[in-house]
């Protein structure tokens, strides 16, 4: 797999590095009078140290309360009032910011949005009460089970990368932190050569680049702020089980997991790590999506052991995380891991058939083409790559895919998937 | 700032067709990408169920797609799945959904089975029996999220009788009841051509996909007894309070207000003998005062409730598009030692809309969200056969999609108040929280 020569569509979009370190990716999409524009910061939650835990996830929060010229909420307002939605959203490797407006109005919102993000007031005052807010974000996660029940598995998974830590934090990292630790961390990261802008829609490229450059040039000055020492995380090297207990919950869930590869390695080729993931993705595909996977029919058509399963491998930076997630009554959770484990072992000793992997590779590429149908969809996929690889890598996808074979799948579930290493988390009624 | 009305989208256009069977396909031809997205709707759903088969809807989309009288759930499965397509049924209130989405060299193969699916399928004992497990276990978690504990309490109690008042998964004793039988009925009474809309969006000209779905299902015919006359029964007013208590974190608070059909209701039974119909007159109105109120980073809500006074992460509001009537509904998740403060806060903003008009400037912005979000709403070949098709299925016809858009246009201050003073009365309320922070309510 590693050699075959890729003839990769051609990357549809533009990416510009300017003289200040920004890199802007625009592509014109005139189907439609819309435009989206997403802005990525490499400045995720990763980057706190243990002490700042959920720093990253506030921020994002504090972007809104403006800047010395914008006041609290006007960023909103001016886009929503104009007919555009707005979001953001943080994980462990970036934060984002979103608009998706009429094409027209781009030029007056986008203002806005530029200034928050590169001159956040983090006012004191709106400090206090929107870490009320986020407290209430917080108590809603721990209402919801399979949001605890994550957590936990992250921590037992990942026992000294930040990726075990919850991106919210909690209560008392949040209250032990103050407005100018957080300007300290916002003037640290919010540079220049820590963002992507992605124009995607019915705007051309000069007047993309043109805007961006106009309205992405006024950074604040910089500032540092704790840095987290990453310590080598352990190896999985056995199956590090967590037992919870939990009231109101109807069934229960067993949720399972095993680290995969991430992007940065010292070790592996980029083609090697992209290959993997890919391999991996199409892995999940073939266990657990569609009633034809392997588990779904026997476990819940066949067998009627659980009452959903599903898999999944998140491509993250450092370290990739491949899962599989099954609901199900509490008799059945030893008999059905153990069914997992062996259906495991087997995908390693026995070659997958050219039926079973043309049905996977169609179904990871017609999922690409789905996802791709509008600007904010593809303004997403650039951005999120940016951050983790390199954009031009996501048009790659499908032909990377399609060039799977069934030995290089034997390979890496024997590599990554063993059913003797990995963690689980096991949640009963009370 | 300056404010300006958005400029009307253009319109999309849209063909219309109705087979000599009765069966109507809109097309939308849209050539941006090599996808073709349709959706299958029939006027059935919960609405139509009776109160001691609720559920059999739902169950009914759970086993439809398991067995025909020459497919196995198994080569049901393996034709969707060899060519990465996808088809997902759903039941909702006000209709019955089969979707499919395709690569378009894909999409004649997919409407082969789509209409061997819609037209012979043989529910078979045994999926029926697993169906009717995994659904029972659907409806015991339910009671895992207080969200949808505080919401089944609403509905129950603001739709009495009708069947409004339950979730679509219908009940244990229900659902445990459904026999073979009852699906097949069913099916024999809404499965047939004159009560099928087909809205198809995607790289496809008109004149060929109305000739492709002529050649897989022109020749179905409907029986000759006409489709049953609905008799569900009145919602009454009566609002009320409830509450459970259970040890959360958050308590969950909602508001709701009996609120107008999407279309006044009619002495006939019958859709196409009015065809058109023409929308409830209050309901563009109220479609606007509930973004105006609870939607987006700058709606009232969430500006007055979490932005000044952080006391909620998730506040919101929405008012449902239904045949019979609707709810408009406020919630808000909060700590429990807020629970009171903030049912009060919500209450408040609710009330001013009946008693302080909106301004100039705050009705224009309100249309140009509605507008603008509507627009951003049907950029997927899939949100565009839905919008569509929905509209052609609730008896507003595709012209919905302009009159809608010129309706929120037109409206006045005046009419937003009266609107709000009409509807925005007494609450039906439900709380879920820890019992000492919802004792205190009673």
């Amino acid at each position: 797999m590693t050699n075959v020569l890729l003839k990769a569509e051609p990357f549809p979009a533009s990416i510009t590095l300017l003289d200040n370190g920004l890199t802007v990716i625009h592509q014109h999409t005139p189907a439609m009078p819309v435009a989206a524009v997403d802005v990525w910061v490499k400045a995720g939650s990763v980057l706190e140290t243990d002490a700042w835990s959920g720093m990253a996830h506030f921020l994002e929060h504090m972007i809104f309360k403006g800047t010395a010229k914008i006041a609290p909420g006007v960023f909103d307002r001016e886009v929503e009032h104009r007919g555009g939605v707005t979001n953001a959203a943080t994980s462990y490797d970036y934060a984002h910011y979103f608009i998706a407006t009429a094409a027209q109005h781009l030029e007056e919102t986008l203002p806005y949005l530029a200034d928050i993000l590169l001159n956040a007031a983090i006012p004191d005052d709106e400090f206090d009460r929107e870490r009320d807010v986020v407290l209430e974000e917080l108590r809603q996660s721990y209402d919801n089970p399979d949001c605890v029940a994550f957590q936990v598995l992250s921590e037992t998974v990942y026992q000294r990368h930040p990726y075990g830590r919850p991106i919210l934090g909690d209560e008392e990292t949040l209250m032990a932190r103050s407005p100018d630790e957080m300007r300290a961390f916002h003037r640290t990261y919010y540079q220049p050569e820590n963002l992507t802008v992605v124009v995607v829609g019915d705007v051309s490229q000069d007047a993309a680049l043109s805007l961006v450059d106009r309205t992405f040039h006024n950074f604040s000055d910089r500032e540092t702020c704790p840095q987290h020492s990453p310590e080598a995380e352990p190896p999985i090297t056995q199956i590090r089980r967590r037992e919870l207990l939990m009231p109101r919950i109807e069934q229960a869930r067993l949720m399972m997991a095993w680290l995969g590869p991430g992007m940065d390695s010292s070790v592996q080729s980029l083609d090697e790590q992209l290959n993997a993931a890919y391999g991996l993705d199409l892995l999940s595909v073939l266990l657990a999506e569609g009633r034809t996977s392997r588990l779904v029919w026997e476990l819940r058509e066949q067998r009627n052991l659980v009452q959903a399963i599903s898999s999944g491998f998140s491509v993250q930076r450092e370290s990739g995380l491949f899962t599989i997630t099954a609901w199900l009554e509490t008799d059945d959770l030893a008999r059905v891991e153990a069914i997992i484990c062996d259906r495991l072992s087997e995908l390693a000793s026995v070659p997958i058939s050219e039926a079973e992997l043309s049905r996977c590779k169609r179904l990871l590429c017609n999922d690409y083409a789905f996802s791709t149908e509008t600007p904010s969809q593809l303004a997403g996929l650039y951005g999120y790559y940016s951050m983790i690889v390199h954009p031009e890598v996501v048009c790659t996808y499908p032909q990377r895919v399609q060039a799977i074979q069934p030995e290089d799948l034997q390979r890496l579930a024997a590599q990554y998937l063993s059913p003797y290493h990995y963690a689980v988390t096991v949640v009963k009624p009370m | 700032m300056a404010l300006h009305t958005i400029a009307s989208q253009p319109t999309q256009l849209v063909h219309r067709t109705t087979l000599s069977n009765g069966i109507v396909v809109l097309v939308a031809e849209n050539p941006t990408a090599d996808i073709i997205a349709a959706r299958f709707f029939l006027r059935a759903g919960s609405r139509w169920e009776q109160p001691n088969q609720a559920g059999l809807s739902h169950l009914i989309s759970a086993v439809l797609t398991k067995g025909t009288k020459t497919l196995s759930s198994l080569e049901i499965a393996e034709q969707v799945e060899s060519v990465g397509a996808s088809l997902g049924t759903d039941a909702t209130t006000d209709y019955f959904l089969l979707s499919l989405k395709a690569v378009s060299a894909d999409f004649k193969e997919m409407l082969i089975l789509a209409g061997e699916l819609l037209r012979s399928p043989t529910f078979p004992q045994q999926e029926l029996e697993l169906e009717r497990r995994l659904t029972l276990q659907a409806i015991r978690s339910q009671q895992e999220q207080p969200f949808t504990v505080a919401y089944d309490q609403l509905r129950r109690s603001m739709y009495g009788d009708h069947p409004y008042a339950l979730s679509g998964l219908g009940t244990e004793a229900t659902v445990s009841q459904l026999s073979q039988t009852d699906l097949l009925d069913y099916h024999q009474t809404f499965f047939r051509p004159d009560n099928l809309i087909i809205s198809v969006s995607g790289r496809i000209q008109p004149e060929v996909a109305v000739s492709l779905i002529e050649s897989v299902l022109g020749n179905w015919q409907s029986p000759d007894q006409p489709l049953p006359i609905l008799k569900a029964p009145p919602v009454l007013a009566n609002p009320v309070s409830k509450t459970t208590a259970q040890e959360t974190q958050q308590s969950i608070l909602m508001l709701g207000y009996l609120a107008p059909a999407v279309i006044t209701p009619l002495q006939s039974s019958s859709i196409s003998q009015s065809y058109p119909s023409p929308s409830h007159p209050d309901y563009a109105t109220l479609k606007l005062l509930n973004i105006y109120l609870g939607n987006g980073l700058s709606s009232r809500l969430f500006v007055e409730l979490r932005e000044k006074r952080g006391l909620a992460y998730e506040v919101s509001a929405f008012y449902t598009t239904r045949l019979d009537t609707a709810q408009f509904v406020a919630y808000m998740g909060t700590a429990a030692e807020n629970t009171a403060i903030g049912l009060a806060g919500l209450q408040s903003e609710i009330d001013r809309l009946g008693v302080i008009p909106l301004s100039s400037e705050e009705l224009q912005a309100a249309k140009n969200k509605m507008l603008g979000q509507y627009a951003l709403g049907k950029q997927t070949n899939a949100q565009i056969a839905q919008t569509f098709g929905w509209y052609e299925t609730l008896g507003l016809g595709i012209e919905f999609d302009q009159t809608f858009q010129k309706q929120i246009a037109s409206i006045t201050t005046e009419q937003a108040q009266a609107v709000a003073q009409r509807y925005l009365t007494k609450p039906y309320i439900s709380v879920v929280g820890p019992a000492g922070a919802v004792s205190k309510l009673n």
